[in-house]
């Protein structure tokens, strides 16, 4: 098998060869690099699932043919079985076609509360103790919902940094991190965190808070800029 | 007393995540080279160096120690590169190619770094998944089983891979003017 495998012509081999050396990285990218994984495993971050060994993509092959089969089946024997259902026992759901239309009511954009109680963990805990927006740690509808009042929140905290009143923009930024942790706007939050941290010189914990922000946001249009301001508060 | 003198002289234990960052620590080089070999702008190689590290982390428990850690991090580093590659596909409509190195220059240094863009410019214009055996095998001197094994392909995959990128790298070699292949004047035989 080999023998079918051209040889490389020796111009190319030695331009290979000057490859082969792996030029070390700066200090400045080592740190930053290390620093950021460590984040990741103070964080918990999830990896991404390309990079995942070749036994995941072959069990979720696996696991998809066995979805898309037993959908199949299910299809099969429910219109084998449905002439005898017809008469047997009225179906508890209504089809769509048999339901009727709901009526339009003009309801608010923001409507998390349902899903939340939906979770079993979250009705299993007494909602005194629930934060005030539990939803956003719930299921995945809740998280893109953007609330009024995160929207609040961060326009408090996006005009307190835009008049360079740094001071001003943490408290609605700790407000909106603790009722929000998860929410549509996080990353924007922890961006502002950063930056609101650099302009009141507090260099140690915006490297910090840029390090956390590249782990959890690896692939964010706004880690250059958070990147750019955590070096500069050096 | 015995009993704690033995304690103490006892080698600390890495936890997993210890034991996995120090991998990563050890190879970040070569994380980073391979990143770039396989078409990683230098823009965003610091982001996926960092997804190599959570796959790697995410995976850890699982991999043998028994074999070299380099081609299980290139298979990753491949893996992340493509869906990066994907993405990119997806988002932008024109190819951009970036080099991190600086134009030519008197310095013998300048003049590697120009001879290195000129090779990563080679083997942008070989197909990824060719582009990723060839590196493996004629960079990384990566055994043909190794490389079947770290990107989950069959062995004859492997060599048919190998025979098309080389034959794909000598001829964008030949397209590009290089102090190894002087460009061909027009006319000339």
């Amino acid at each position: 098998m080999t023998e079918d495998v051209p040889a490389l012509s020796p111009e190319t081999r030695a331009l290979l060869d000057r490859e082969r050396e792996i030029p070390p990285l700066s200090p400045a990218v080592r740190a930053r690099t290390l620093a950021a994984a460590r984040a990741a495993i103070a964080t918990g971050a999830i990896p991404a699932p390309a990079g995942a060994p070749a036994a995941w993509s072959r069990w979720a092959v696996a696991a998809s043919l066995t979805c898309v089969a037993a959908a199949a089946a299910a299809t099969v024997a429910y219109r084998h079985h449905q002439p005898e259902r017809h008469g047997a026992t009225a179906p508890a759901i209504p089809s769509a076609r048999e339901r009727p239309a709901p009526a339009i009511e003009p309801t608010p954009p923001v409507t998390p509360a349902p899903l939340a109680a939906a979770s079993p963990s979250a009705a299993a805990i007494p909602s005194a103790q629930l934060p005030r927006h539990v939803a956003d740690d719930g299921p995945r509808r809740a998280r893109t919902v953007v609330t009024r009042e995160e929207l609040r929140l961060l326009r408090q905290a996006r005009g307190a940094v835009a008049r360079d009143d740094f001071a001003a923009a943490l408290p609605p930024i700790a407000e909106h991190a603790r009722d929000f942790p998860n929410g549509r706007l996080a990353e924007e939050r922890e961006a502002l965190h950063v930056k609101a941290l650099v302009g009141l010189g507090r260099s140690d914990e915006a490297r910090r808070a840029a390090a956390s922000f590249a782990a959890r946001f690896p692939r964010s249009v706004l880690l250059p800029a958070i990147r750019g301001m955590s070096t500069g508060s050096e | 007393m015995s009993h704690l003198r033995l304690l103490s002289s006892a080698p600390p234990q890495l936890t997993r995540d210890e034991e996995c960052l120090d991998a990563f620590q050890k190879e970040l080089d070569y994380i980073y080279r391979s990143l770039r070999r396989l078409g990683t702008p230098p823009a965003e190689v610091d982001d996926l160096a960092q997804e190599v590290f959570l796959a790697l982390r995410h995976s850890w428990p699982t991999y043998d120690r028994e074999r070299p850690v380099r081609p299980y991090l290139f298979g990753i580093a491949f893996r992340i590169s493509a869906a990066s590659q994907r993405k990119r596909r997806r988002e932008v409509s024109f190819a951009v190619i970036e080099t991190d190195e600086p134009g030519p220059g008197p310095d013998d240094a300048l003049l590697a770094k120009q001879v290195r863009a000129h090779i990563l410019s080679a083997l942008e214009q070989v197909p990824l998944k060719r582009r990723a055996v060839l590196v493996m095998h004629d960079i990384d001197d990566v055994a043909v089983r190794e490389i079947a094994a770290a990107l989950s392909i069959p062995l004859f995959t492997v060599y048919s891979r190998l025979r098309k990128g080389r034959r794909e790298l000598e001829a964008a070699l030949r397209r590009m003017p290089s102090p190894a292949f002087p460009a061909t004047p027009e006319g000339s035989p």
